[in-house]
C-alpha cells in the first residue's frame, strides 16, 4: 500500500521531469525496471567554481517515499564542505525530523513529505553554490573553503570540473 | 498493562504444524535464525526508529497510543471543493470531491491516510512546519476562555 504510493508518486515525478525538464539538472532511472534509484546529472551553478562541469548523482529512495527521504550519493569526484569524500550529500532537508543529537538543524529545515526531486535538487544546487560551513561532511573542504577560497579550494574544485568534462 | 495496539489478533498455529513435521525427520539442522514478522505492524517512535509492534517498550507504546490519541482529535471530512488548496502535498494528486480529508490547526487539509502516516512519525505540517500538538493544544485553550 505505502510502496504502491512511492511507485505511483516517483513515476509521475520522473514523467513530469522528462516532458517539463527544470533548469541545471537532468535525470532519469539508473536501471529501467526499477523507479526507486534514480541517476541525475547536476550541471554546477553558474558564478560558482562548478561551472562548466556536469556531476552525475544516484538518488535512492526508500519503499516508504515520501514518508522517509531519500539518500543522494555524488559518483562523479566533486570537492565541497556538505559532500563527503564518498559523495554522499549531507543537506539537512534530507534528515529525517527527530532528535537532533548535533544541535545544528531546526525542525524545520529537515525532512518533510513534500519534498520532489525538482526541490531536493533545487537545494542541492544552492547548496553548491553557498555551503554550509556550521556542520561539514568533508572538513579538509570546509577548511580550504573558509581559509584559501581562492586558492586551494577553487583548484581543488576545478580539478573535479574538469574531470567531469572529460566523461 | 497489556498491549493495547493492533497486533496478531489470532494465535499462530503454523509453527505446530512444523513441529510434528520435523518430529518425523532423523536429521534436524539448527534451529533457522530469528526472522521479525513481515507482517507485524511498524511505529515509528521518531521517523529513525522503526519497531515493530512486538518490540516497543511500555513507554513506547504509551508514547504512540497518546499520539494516536491527538491524531483523532484532529477534524476530518469529506473535500467538498469550497476550499482553496486543490492539491495534497502529501501524495501530490488533485483532491476529488467527498475524498476523506483531515484538516490540521493551521488551516493546511491532506488526505487523512497521507498526513496520518506522516503525523504517525513526526506530529508537524509538512507544508508549513507548524508542530501539530503546540496549535492543538492553543487552540483548546482558546476554546476554555
Amino acid at each position: 500500500m505505502v510502496e504502491s504510493r512511492a511507485v505511483a508518486m516517483l513515476r509521475r515525478q520522473l514523467t513530469e521531469l522528462n516532458k517539463n525538464p527544470v533548469d541545471g539538472f537532468s535525470a532519469g532511472l539508473i536501471d529501467e525496471s526499477d523507479i526507486f534509484k534514480w541517476e541525475v546529472l547536476v550541471m554546477g551553478p553558474p558564478d560558482t567554481f562548478y561551472d562548466g562541469g556536469c556531476f552525475k548523482a544516484h538518488l535512492v529512495f526508500p519503499h516508504d517515499y515520501p514518508l522517509k527521504p531519500p539518500k543522494m550519493k555524488f559518483i562523479s569526484e566533486i570537492w565541497h564542505p556538505n559532500i563527503d569524500k564518498n559523495g554522499d550529500v549531507c543537506i539537512s532537508i534530507l534528515h529525517e525530523p527527530g532528535e537532533d543529537k548535533w544541535g545544528y538543524e531546526s525542525p524545520a529545515e529537515r525532512w518533510v513529505p513534500v519534498h520532489t526531486v525538482e526541490t531536493i535538487l533545487l537545494s542541492v544546487i544552492s547548496m553548491l553554490a553557498d555551503p554550509n560551513d556550521q556542520s561539514p561532511a568533508n572538513v579538509d573542504a570546509a577548511k580550504d573553503w573558509r581559509l584559501d577560497y581562492q586558492g586551494e579550494f577553487k583548484r581543488k574544485v576545478k580539478r573535479c570540473v574538469r574531470k567531469t568534462e572529460d566523461m | 498493562m497489556g498491549n493495547c495496539l493492533q497486533g496478531q489478533t489470532s494465535d499462530d498455529i503454523s509453527l505446530l504444524h512444523d513441529e510434528t513435521e520435523a518430529l518425523t525427520v532423523d536429521r534436524r539442522g539448527p534451529p533457522p535464525p530469528y526472522r521479525p514478522r513481515d507482517d507485524a505492524p511498524v511505529y515509528h517512535v521518531t521517523p529513525a526508529q522503526r519497531r515493530t509492534v512486538n518490540q516497543l517498550s511500555e513507554e513506547e507504546q504509551i508514547r504512540i497510543a497518546k499520539r494516536i490519541g491527538l491524531i483523532q482529535h484532529l477534524p476530518t471530512g469529506q473535500y467538498d471543493g469550497s476550499k482553496k488548496i486543490r492539491e495534497c502535498v502529501i501524495c501530490m494528486l488533485d483532491f476529488q470531491i467527498g475524498d476523506p480529508v483531515r484538516f490540521l490547526p493551521c488551516m493546511h487539509i491532506y488526505h487523512t491516510k497521507c498526513i496520518d502516516d506522516w503525523l504517525m512519525r513526526s506530529f508537524t505540517c509538512p507544508s508549513c512546519l507548524e508542530p501539530v500538538e503546540a496549535a492543538l493544544l492553543s487552540s483548546y485553550h482558546d476554546a476554555a476562555q
